[in-house]
């Protein structure tokens, strides 16, 4: 089959799956990164949320042959030692219950507050309304998104 | 290859130590337990099931339940490591699974009962452990036991302050007898237990490392997705794969019967081909006889059944005669729709079945009824399915269930080679084992003096989840509890009745998440409300006044009245019941108060505030919950509970119920069958009665007071009463 090069992680990946295949699995099946998350596949739970050029977007949506030659970012390219902010955020508020849910709030948190550094309550809850977590971590992830702004406020 | 392959080494690790001061464990999917048994040999002291000591120091505790977001594999081993004192720092988890090492040793996930069934098992384990290491240091210096003391993985003798680390004593340990009653802490001296503690799996959660059944990868793994009946019940035909074959990487298409599932699996090199093939398959089905059925019938069937005769599972004093000397009766029913569970991670299972044995990785919640009904359905001995337990991706009693795992093994066996069977999330919303519907007739009589004089609960449902098939035996029905929140209604009634009519239906049904308490607390809760109305007494005072008696004895369940009196009068302390809410044009506010008692153990009371908007829109803006407990093992991890519980039981009040239509349940994804939302969280505030009595279940009890409290809420906004699931105000 004909492979299709992309970016991931800031490495050229040639993936040789069909086409049609979503981006969500070829990260899972074929460059082993689970830690993108399978939830509907029709992009109304956010599980599979990753970036492209710091913007949040659903791995379920994308085609392979649409992300030839793009450039994504996925939960284990975050950081390195769980260093964002949102990562350090998550684990001192304790917000993880399943967790499965939670590496597709923290790349949906940390897309947000790269764009709206100072937000509102009602911004951090519209913002996260299209994600879903059924263990209920809402009020720990609202926190955590404090703490986040806080400390990328203070360049941390 | 992935994590789950190479040996588990768990330490924890500190991390960023200035900005997170809690110990974190670096966590991978553990490493099969037959390496338990192969490494018992000569490294180690390994005075029972749930312990190793290595002579290096490393700890090892295995935890002997499903991580499934309650925090196990953090509250398990702090019980633990606190008999044992030891240093937290070298302690390594190893998900225990069933199998020789475990013989005799629960490993199911259930009914909240994961610290409470531990507690004593690991504070035995942890202080047999520390004695023989004290008794082998003391023999070691020639001095008494008594002068000695254990501290963080180490021995003291504290005159001379010698010491001597748990590995530097194992091998001496590891001769001595295991003491059968070892004398267990003081609650005061507790180290771990009590204290808040973070999540030990945290760091690979939120780096994308933690291993979930779904993410298991297993060399020469297929994939597979499986087209199941779409009418319940109904049965394979025949079916055409021509086209599915045509796609380019499926392997085989290949039919899957054998267990719970009736259907047709598709086979392929990446799960990608494997749902496009089955997309592309015609399939014949019989129907059979369910064709027709739908909730809305069901629904109907369900109010019919009120009317009928029932079984009566509990009764005190002249219940008809109250009825037929009362001044007024009040009655009214109360409805609650199916719910399906929607775990975010899928049901999915990887099973490879070779000559002889048969190896399966899964997120379950019970292990061993997947390792015996596996053995079954292959006909092999239990001793040769070995099950790994992954992590969960949510439980909530969807996986107590273990059709995936005979699914995987049927076709595993069928291929002759490892495969993962993947559920789509409309495979997992269309073929659970749902949350019974039911209907809750209530009547109470009052007497001419304005007081209550008798009250009635009855019941009719198709769940039967925890009793096993319909019986005609009301004593079974009784023994049983039915129905939950009914049988055991904590009042005190001058006469009382609890009644169960079951209705068949053919949907399947099974435990979720507090399982028959939601319905019928919903329908009790409300009802003393509209009794308190009618009395024109206030819904707090009038509970008080209802608990204002001895202790309920109901055969094995005991409920504390006294001490949920205590629950109710803190929540409406905390909650400041007799303040004013804050006053806004346009918007009705009101609280609502709810309160259960779980099994005769964790008492739990709820006030909700809801604000109501002219449009008739209304939204949870506040909750206080009161916990009874006993003793909190982890703080964090209670609290957590309580808002988990709380989301779980406000979402089908908020959301859509799961419906059936022509045999089929009509949703398939969160765009129809739609979960609480981060824009719709209310303020949540947990507190916890202190106490130092054995431990009780938090994974369940905050979730039945919740829709009560917030229809009660909204009807002192607006005087409107609910008494069906989702609320709806323009109804």
């Amino acid at each position: 089959m004909k492979t299709i090069t992309l970016t991931v992680n800031g490495k050229k990946r040639s993936v040789g799956a069909s086409p049609d295949t979503p981006l969500l699995w070829v990260l899972r099946d074929w460059l082993g990164l689970t830690g993108t998350k399978y939830g509907c596949g029709i992009g109304a739970c956010g599980a599979c949320t990753i970036h492209e050029n710091g913007r949040a977007v659903r791995a379920c949506q994308i085609a392979l042959a649409e992300a030839a030659g793009r450039s994504f970012t996925t939960i284990e390219g975050l950081s390195a030692n769980v260093a964002h902010p949102c990562q350090r955020a998550w684990l001192e508020e304790d917000v993880a219950q399943c967790g499965f849910c939670q590496p597709g709030m923290i790349m949906t948190a940390a897309a947000f507050l790269r764009e709206t550094a100072r937000p509102t309550d009602a911004e951090i809850d519209e913002a996260m309304a299209n994600s879903v977590c059924r263990c209920g971590t809402y009020q720990r992830i609202r926190r955590a998104i404090r703490r986040a702004a806080e400390e990328m406020k203070n360049g941390g | 290859m992935a994590d789950n392959q190479k040996t588990s080494r768990r330490r924890f690790l500190q991390t960023g130590a200035a900005a997170l001061p809690g110990l974190l464990l670096a966590f991978r999917l553990p490493a099969q337990t037959k390496t338990a048994a192969v490494s018992n040999g000569a490294k180690n002291f390994a005075p029972n099931a749930f312990l190793k000591i290595g002579f290096d120091n490393r700890i090892t505790i295995f935890v002997t339940r499903s991580e499934m977001g309650q925090g196990v594999r953090t509250a398990l081993p702090m019980m633990l490591a606190d008999e044992l004192e030891a240093d937290w720092a070298n302690i390594e988890l190893k998900q225990a699974v069933p199998g020789a090492a475990f013989k005799g040793i629960r490993l199911r996930t259930s009914g909240s009962g994961s610290i409470y069934g531990t507690w004593l098992p690991l504070r035995n384990a942890g202080a047999a452990a520390r004695e023989m290491l004290t008794s082998a240091a003391a023999q070691k210096w020639n001095v008494s036991p008594g002068e000695c003391r254990a501290e963080k993985g180490a021995i003291l003798h504290v005159p001379t302050g010698r010491r001597l680390t748990y590995g530097a004593l194992a091998a001496a340990a590891a001769k001595l007898p295991v003491p059968e009653k070892p004398v267990l802490k003081d609650a005061k001296d507790f180290r771990f237990i009590g204290k808040p503690m973070r999540r030990v799996d945290g760091a690979g959660i939120v780096s994308g490392k933690a291993v979930y059944g779904l993410d298991v990868k297993v060399p020469g793994m297929r994939y597979a997705v499986v087209e199941r009946a779409p009418v319940l019940g109904g049965k394979l035909v025949r079916w055409d794969d021509a086209k599915t074959k045509a796609v380019a990487g499926v392997l085989a298409v290949v039919p899957v019967t054998k267990g719970f599932s009736n259907g047709v699996a598709v086979v392929a090199e990446n799960l990608w081909a494997a749902m496009k093939g089955r997309e592309r398959l015609n399939v014949t089905w019989d129907d059979r006889e369910n064709k027709d059925f739908s909730s809305e019938s069901h629904a109907a069937e369900l109010r019919k059944a009120l009317d009928e005769e029932a079984f009566t599972t509990r009764r005190e004093g002249a219940v008809e005669a109250a009825f037929a000397g009362a001044s007024t009766k009040l009655e009214a029913v109360y409805e609650y729709p199916f719910q399906a569970h929607a775990c975010l991670e899928t049901m999915n299972c990887i099973a490879d079945v070779k000559t002889g044995a048969c190896e399966i990785w899964s997120s379950t919640q019970a292990p061993e009824q997947a390792q015996q009904e596996a053995a079954k359905l292959l006909g092999l001995a239990p001793e040769n399915v070995t099950v790994n337990v992954a992590l969960l991706g949510g439980g909530f009693g969807r996986r107590l269930q273990i059709d995936y795992a005979l699914e995987a093994a049927e076709l595993s066996k069928a291929i002759g080679a490892p495969v993962q069977i993947v559920w789509t999330r409309a495979d997992d919303m269309k073929h659970g084992f749902f949350h019974s519907s039911t209907a809750c007739r209530m009547r109470a009589a009052l007497d001419e003096n304005k007081k209550l004089i008798a009250f009635c609960h009855k019941t009719a449902s198709s769940d039967l989840s925890v009793l096993g098939p319909p019986t005609r035996d009301a004593q079974k029905y009784s023994e049983g509890w039915v129905p939950w929140g009914a049988f055991d209604n904590p009042y005190a009634f001058a006469a009382y009745r609890s009644e169960y009519a079951h209705v068949d239906s053919p949907v399947p049904t099974g435990p979720w998440r507090a399982v028959g308490y939601p319905q019928n607390v919903f329908a009790r809760e409300c009802f003393i409300d509209e009794v308190a109305f009618a009395l024109a007494k206030d819904p707090v005072a009038f509970r008080l006044e209802l608990l204002d008696a001895p202790l309920l004895e109901l055969g094995r369940l005991k409920i504390r009245r006294a001490e949920l009196r205590r629950v109710v009068e803190t929540a409406a302390e905390k909650a400041g019941w007799s303040q004013p809410l804050r006053r806004e044009k346009g918007v009705r506010r009101g609280r609502g108060i709810a309160c259960n008692v779980y099994h005769g153990e964790t008492l739990t009371a709820q006030i909700a505030e809801v604000a109501v908007t002219d449009d008739g829109k209304f939204k949870v803006e506040r909750v206080v919950c009161v916990v009874d407990c006993g003793q909190v093992v982890n703080p964090l991890g209670l609290e957590g509970q309580i808002e988990s519980g709380i989301v779980w039981g406000l979402s089908p009040a908020l959301h859509k119920p799961l419906t059936f239509k022509n045999g089929r349940a009509e949703q398939s994804s969160f765009q129809d069958f739609d979960v609480l939302r981060m824009n719709e969280m209310p303020r949540v505030e947990v507190y916890a009665m202190p106490k130092d009595t054995r431990p009780t279940g938090v994974g369940e009890p905050s979730v039945p007071p919740i829709a009560p409290a917030v229809a009660n809420a909204i009807f002192a906004a607006t005087g409107k009463r609910l008494r069906r699931l989702p609320f709806d105000l323009k109804e």
